[in-house]
């Protein structure tokens, strides 16, 4: 109950005019940038930093969160409404989204996806509230070494699980953690890896890290093989309102629920973020879809839209629950977030909740207000977003150039960052040209410095004694949780590979056939 | 209508040009393992305070960072070697049989590097003007004029929007004369 008062204290906050402005601003701004097309939700987030640079803290949180959805759900117009094979958590959604749009029935997609994010966001977003607090609570039990133990967990399962690779995946761990290490040493206060350089001194921004590796890395590499011809963008037909047919409602809601209730916990932990939710509930829906439906799976099956994006959102959701309650980020998407609080002084965390608990309520408010806006806005504009998507791409990178220089050059107002962010830039497309996964790097050169603070807190406890690290019962169920986690994750990374290869490619001529056969064996029941 | 087959990455780059793909991903990973090998002997060089109860000093961190960073990359380094040949990253506009255009990148880096010395000498919206020209006929606009207007825009816009409406301390124009 007594998070329930707080909830309304929030709502309070953020229903005022202006922060409505500034969550509406978010979700427009998030959903725009979301939807360009080689621009992820981590992408959106780290793009759009500089336009809270300047705003208070509780507008600036507000607007952010707005932007983490927008951003998140973009991405899934993008592979509805384009024939390619785009970023890994809205492949799935690019597998029945890309078919059934088509067939024409690219409306039916987008409003299928559209409301199960609403659905699922706004699900999830109850869970976040009800378990929040008491894991924060919880949380404050912890030690250094606690802690520490789930920062290696943070490290091992993004290191391992993010990408293709798992040893391609540690090489770009291990690249973050060093980017963490540069600067001056806080404890002892010994510049480290600074090569004599006072711009070094105090260390490397994580934001001019997350954009360089990311805006500047990806701008290189698609314009070392840009396709030539701007891909078709899928036509939308008719008013939004008629979108969805009745029988487009009775096959999406079960998909929505299911969705929520398989990407909230997986988001939540960290076991290879969003795509792996979107994955489970695909398969998931394959296997309980019933005849005639079943059949159009792989040919535009609505089911198979629904609840991979109710997943997708739904684990947005819970990401933010270990990185509010234990400050760990467990996304590349969560790591640029926890930097931009800690721009504010907010140190996400168990104490979190009691020393800004009205900020951090406001930004609970502002995520279910944002999930509403999300919708409203998305179904009447996506004839603006499929507009977005026509962008020239040589305008497009270059102008996601220019914000990358304004995100560095905002940070701190030196031009030695834009230096650095094009360094580091190089360094994202080699990375990304021999799938070397770039998420890892950002999570260390975040996590890294925390991780050592920690480290260093246990070893004063113990008096250097390294055993404490692995005495408290806590510590030690993070292990065994570790060790199920990576186990759990290789398994599923196994079986989603194979079933995305197994995947056929099928033509247009197929999908209308298939879409008749279950119209004529519906007629006759 | 016929549509085109969708190419996955990862077909195409194991069957058609498995070499130069090869040495190049080594190249990459031996430019890891070679800095690794440097920061591990500079890790030596860091000032540990003498005398200092710190139980864990300034090069603890460093050494465990810059060990893992060196076995992680042989580890890579002989994956490679195995055959194990990493499959570059998808994206909705990259054309996966296209040969790789090494002139449009050194071109989009230099556009960018631009801003090293565009932003302190003649401000933001210029600044903004040559990078966004540049780059994008880097990456294949035809029109320069075109791309230099739309860049001349995007300059003065996100001046007034960052640096005035939002308080941003952009230079209108080069100060560091």
């Amino acid at each position: 109950m007594d998070s329930l008062n707080l909830l309304l204290e929030g709502f309070a906050t953020a229903i005022q005019p202006a922060y409505l402005l500034y969550a509406f601003l978010g979700v427009l701004l998030g959903t725009a940038v979301g939807v360009l097309p080689g621009i992820g939700p981590a992408m959106a987030v780290a793009l759009l930093l500089p336009l809270t640079y300047t705003l208070d803290v509780t507008s600036a949180i507000i607007m952010f969160a707005g932007i983490y959805y927008g951003g998140m759900y973009g991405g899934s117009t993008t592979s509805i409404l384009l024939n390619t094979p785009g970023e890994s958590s809205s492949i799935v959604t690019a597998m029945e989204g890309n078919k059934m749009a088509r067939a024409g029935r690219a409306a039916a997609a987008l409003a299928t996806a559209a409301i199960g994010s609403f659905v699922a966001g706004t699900l999830a977003t109850v869970g976040l509230t009800f378990f929040a607090p008491g894991i924060a609570q919880f949380a404050k039990t912890f030690g250094p070494a606690d802690y520490f133990a789930l920062m290696i967990v943070a490290f091992l399962t993004i290191g391992a699980l993010l990408g293709g690779s798992p040893v391609r995946g540690m090489v770009s761990l291990a690249v973050g953690l060093f980017l963490g290490l540069v600067g001056t040493d806080t404890l002892t206060g010994q510049a480290r890896f600074t090569f004599g350089i006072p711009n070094l001194g105090d260390g490397i921004d994580v934001v001019i890290i997350a954009v360089g590796l990311f805006a500047v890395g990806e701008a290189l590499h698609i314009g070392s093989r840009l396709r030539h011809s701007t891909p078709p963008v899928r036509p939308v037909s008719g008013s939004w309102r008629s979108w969805m047919s009745k029988s487009d409602w009775k096959r999406s809601w079960k998909p929505w629920l299911r969705g929520t209730a398989i990407g909230f916990p997986i988001g939540s932990i960290p076991a290879g973020g969003a795509d792996v939710a979107t994955f489970l509930s695909y398969a998931t829906e394959k296997k309980l879809t019933r005849e005639p439906y079943r059949q159009q799976f792989g040919k535009g099956a609505i089911e198979g839209v629904a609840g991979p994006e109710a997943a997708n959102n739904a684990a947005a959701a819970g990401v933010l629950v270990p990185l509010l309650t234990l400050g760990i980020p467990t996304t590349a998407t969560a790591a640029v977030i926890i930097s931009a609080f800690t721009t504010y002084g907010i140190q996400p965390g168990p104490l979190l909740f009691e020393n800004q608990s009205a900020l951090v309520w406001a930004l609970i408010a502002s995520l279910y207000i944002g999930n509403a806006v999300l919708v409203v806005l998305n179904l009447p504009l996506v004839g603006l977003w499929a507009k977005v998507l026509q962008i020239p791409r040589p305008y497009l990178y270059a102008g996601i150039l220019v914000f990358a220089g304004l995100g560095a050059y905002a940070a701190n107002f030196q031009v030695f960052d834009i230096a650095v962010l094009l360094l580091l830039g190089v360094i994202g497309f080699f990375m990304r040209r021999h799938g070397y996964p770039v998420a890892p790097m950002v999570v260390g050169g975040i996590l890294g410095p925390m991780a050592e603070e920690q480290l260093r807190k246990a070893m004063a406890i113990s008096q250097g004694d390294p055993s404490i690290l692995v005495r408290s019962p806590v510590s030690i169920v993070i292990y065994v949780a570790l060790a199920l986690l990576l186990i759990g994750g290789f398994w599923l990374r196994r079986r989603q590979a194979r079933f995305e290869a197994a995947i056929p490619d099928v033509d247009t001529t197929t999908i209308r056939a298939v879409d008749a056969e279950i119209a004529r064996q519906l007629g006759r029941d | 209508m016929i549509e085109p087959p969708i190419t996955t990455g990862t077909a195409a780059a194991s069957a058609a040009v498995p070499r130069a793909r090869r040495w190049g991903e080594l190249g990459f990973i031996g430019v890891i393992l070679v800095f690794s090998i440097v920061a591990l002997v500079m890790t030596g060089t860091i000032r540990e305070p003498v005398g200092s109860s710190n139980v864990l000093g300034a090069r603890v961190l460093p050494y465990v960072i810059n060990g893992f960073m060196l076995v992680t990359s042989i580890a890579a380094a002989i994956a490679v070697l195995r055959g194990d040949v990493g499959a570059p990253e998808n994206s909705e506009d990259l054309d996966h049989d296209a040969p790789t255009s090494w002139r449009t990148v050194l071109l989009v880096v230099l556009s960018f590097a631009s801003l090293i010395v565009t932003i302190p000498y003649a401000g933001w919206p210029v600044a903004v003007t040559i990078l966004f020209a540049g780059a994008s006929l880097a990456l294949g606009a035809r029109s320069w004029w075109k791309a230099l207007i739309i860049g001349a825009v995007l300059g003065v816009v996100t001046y007034v929007v960052f640096g005035e409406l939002l308080g941003l301390s952009l230079p209108l124009f080069g100060s560091a004369w």
